[in-house]
């Protein structure tokens, strides 16, 4: 996990809206049901191919509780991409989704923005839940210039393509880095080189 | 009680128990578990409250001047302006604030005044809710609710006022409430500006064991939030609301009073080390000094697993204090979701430095090992550096077949009280003073159900108690109860607390404490860490 990270990407949303879920399902590709507020924030890379070349996608998980606002910005700074997740069953969760959108523009003006609703199999199991509506986002986040996915980490939907939409808009933004990195595919040949015995 | 013996700490060294029965301090130079090197802050057990009652009434705090740990730290390693990169919003204030000494109140009710008051609330008519052995209740000074062990503390307002008003009333006269007793029921307050803290409890244990539970739950908040956050949220606005800063720390206070009512380390201020083999233990403290020492700003490196220390090293200067170390064991174990990933983490040690953080690399060694290694540094740019240092210390210990050796430990490596060969004995609980380990048995019957288990960790309380008497503490307390004998035996190098069987006689009791005492000695090498190794 110590590699080298290629792309950071950080993790912001209000407190239990659900982003170490969407994590662990990127990551380990599995679900717990029970709740556990993160301390802190923890780490994660998973690695992702893209035009053919392996890349190292660095994953910060920060605590939703404000008393680690202070210190979240040695998470931002520096990130490639920034996932801001919300709670679709939550219309709070909204409102302090668009702070960390504005506290990324004022401070890390290259970071992309995701905008991640989450918890999307509840709405789907009772609609009467959703306090958060699909277009209003999706206005929202073509105002901020962001891309916007509604998931659900219990059934997994879309989380795949969220990450894999980051990736990809990396690479086109930034092809001179993806040209130095490893291939993908592993070329086995043979050693030309002789080997000698001493 | 049939019959007991106590021994002040003014009385002969020596005491005659019966004809001819001497027991003295026979193993002076021999006494196990005693160590010149010490890598932990010795503690008496009761130091803690002790100091704490001194200085509760400062105004609140103890102000982080020039000379705060993690600012030493900072100064050595950097030599640079950068001091402040790593404590995040500490504000500093020089100026020292007037200690008011108060003396102690005690004021004797005999009817739970609270129940009266409040017959508004649901939880004061169910008993289910009053019979619990013992509520704990957490409220800024300006009476707003902050935690409660049981229920919901957002339905206790009126409940929390009455405790608050207490408080004032009392602080009216510059004096300070301790407690009331009521019949069974204690009510034991601490009061730590900008927070109370009360217990109510109806169990053995006493009003200081009481207030150094207090200042556990105490320190457990500091250690979320810094002291100097606390007092500066409240100066901001005294009707602040604490829960928004401590969103999710239930867990931790949950998981820590559960262990204060059964675990002995916090009675006994002391750590168990995990049983290993010196050659194992050697290898794994070496391995984390190897990859650590070169790393600047890393104060302390540390191995543990099920409440147990396996290996700790240090920055030369700096100790850790037993009552942080519980701090770091509850944090592992209350937090479930550590075990799945790398984490970063602000820690504050409130014995270390109350007013800083300090920034922690948390992390289990592997997925087939249980023992989390904790690095805990004051630059909190750092987490890839420690990353890799983590991954090479896995490797190492890997190589040398140490991930294998904590796995057989921690299966393994209990004992019972058998294995001392003195068949009267039935558990003990032994604390070496200088190093601030202790060391004691597996449960064994009859104390192999949750309720004697219970029952016997009131009786240690107890004991403890009597030891540690403020007016009269004693040196040696022998009693003998209905269904055990207990010895409690204190000198400057150990305490001893015994349980042995109920018609063991005086005599026979003394000659398995000594053989208790020499068989701890032969195991000493495996049962704590005798020294203290540094980066």
């Amino acid at each position: 996990m110590s590699g080298k990270v290629d792309l950071k990407v950080v993790m912001l949303g209000q407190i239990s809206c659900g982003k170490t879920s969407v994590v662990e399902r990127f990551i380990y590709n599995r679900f717990n049901n029970n709740y556990q507020n993160t301390i802190g924030a923890a780490f994660g890379a998973r690695y992702l191919d893209v035009q053919g070349k392996r890349i190292c996608l660095g994953l910060w998980d920060t605590a939703g509780s404000e008393r680690y606002e202070a210190m979240s910005r040695i998470y931002y700074r520096d990130a490639k991409a920034a996932v801001i997740c919300y709670d679709i069953t939550n219309s709070k969760s909204l409102d302090r989704a668009k702070f960390w959108v504005s506290e990324l523009q004022r401070s890390e003006e290259s970071c992309k923005l995701y905008l991640c609703g989450t918890k999307l199999d509840v709405v789907q199991d009772d609609p009467h839940r959703r306090q958060v509506d699909y277009h209003d986002v999706n206005d929202y986040a073509e105002q901020i210039c962001g891309k916007f996915f509604e998931t659900s980490s219990k059934t997994g939907h879309n989380i795949e393509e969220l990450f894999a939409c980051i990736v990809e808009e990396y690479a086109e933004d930034n092809a001179e880095i993806i040209a130095t990195l490893d291939k993908s595919t592993i070329i086995l040949k043979e050693e030309n080189k002789s080997k000698r015995c001493c | 009680m049939a019959e007991q013996v106590e021994v002040g700490v003014a009385g002969k060294s020596s005491l005659n128990c019966t004809d001819g029965d001497v027991v003295t301090d026979v193993l002076k130079d021999d006494t196990p578990g005693v160590s010149g090197e010490v890598m932990l802050v010795n503690t008496d057990s009761f130091e803690e409250c002790n100091h704490d009652l001194d200085t509760q009434f400062s105004g609140g705090e103890e102000i982080s001047g020039p000379d705060s740990p993690i600012r030493k730290v900072q100064r050595e390693q950097d030599g640079s302006n950068e001091l402040a990169v790593g404590i995040s919003n500490v504000s500093l204030n020089h100026e020292e604030e007037e200690k008011t000494e108060s003396e102690e109140t005690v004021l004797d009710a005999n009817e739970e005044e609270e129940d009266e008051e409040s017959t508004d609330e649901e939880y004061l008519k169910s008993s289910e809710w009053i019979l619990k052995e013992k509520h704990v209740f957490i409220l800024s000074e300006s009476g707003k609710p902050i935690y409660t062990r049981h229920g919901k503390e957002d339905r206790l307002v009126t409940l929390f006022g009455v405790m608050q008003a207490l408080v004032s009333f009392v602080a009216d006269n510059d004096d300070v409430i301790r407690c009331i007793v009521a019949g069974n029921h204690k009510f034991v307050f601490l009061v730590k500006s900008p927070l109370i803290l009360v217990a109510v409890s109806h169990t053995v244990a006493s009003v200081p064991q009481l207030i150094m539970q207090l200042t556990y739950v105490h320190n457990q908040i500091v250690s979320v939030l810094t002291a100097s956050a606390l007092t500066r949220m409240f100066e901001k606005r005294r009707n602040y609301d604490f829960r928004h800063l401590l969103g999710g720390t239930e867990r931790l206070l949950d998981h820590l009073l559960n262990l204060l009512d059964s675990h002995p380390s916090f009675l006994l201020g002391a750590i168990q080390c995990l049983p290993l083999n010196c050659s194992v233990r050697d290898t794994i403290t070496n391995t984390i000094i190897q990859y650590c020492s070169k790393i600047k700003n890393l104060v302390f490196g540390l191995i543990i697993c099920q409440n147990q220390l396996i290996s700790l090293v240090r920055m030369k200067k700096f100790l850790l204090h037993p009552a942080d170390l519980h701090l770091l064991f509850n944090l592992v174990n209350a937090t479930e979701s550590l075990k799945t990933s790398e984490n970063w983490m602000p820690i504050c040690l409130p014995k270390f430095d109350p007013n800083g953080y300090l920034y922690g690399h948390v992390s289990y060694l592997a997925d087939d090992c249980e023992a989390c290694l904790l690095l805990l540094t004051v630059d909190k740019e750092q987490f890839f550096t420690l990353s890799e240092a983590k991954q090479k210390i896995v490797d190492r210990l890997r190589r040398h077949h140490c991930l294998e050796g904590i796995n057989v430990a921690i299966r393994s490596s209990a004992y019972t009280v058998r294995a001392v060969g003195a068949p009267e004995l039935r558990h003990f609980l032994y604390k070496s003073k200088t190093t601030a380990q202790f060391t004691c048995p597996e449960f064994t019957p009859p104390y192999h159900t949750d309720e004697e288990q219970k029952r016997l960790y009131g009786m240690y309380q107890l004991i403890h108690h009597r030891v540690h008497s403020a007016s009269r503490p004693l040196k040696m307390v022998y009693m003998v109860m209905d269904t055990e004998t207990l010895v409690g035996w204190v000198t400057k190098e150990f305490e001893l607390y015994a349980a042995l069987e109920p018609l063991v006689t005086k005599s026979n009791a003394i000659v398995f404490v000594n053989k208790l005492l020499r068989w701890i000695k032969n195991e000493e090498n495996k049962l704590f860490i005798l020294n203290s190794p540094t980066f």
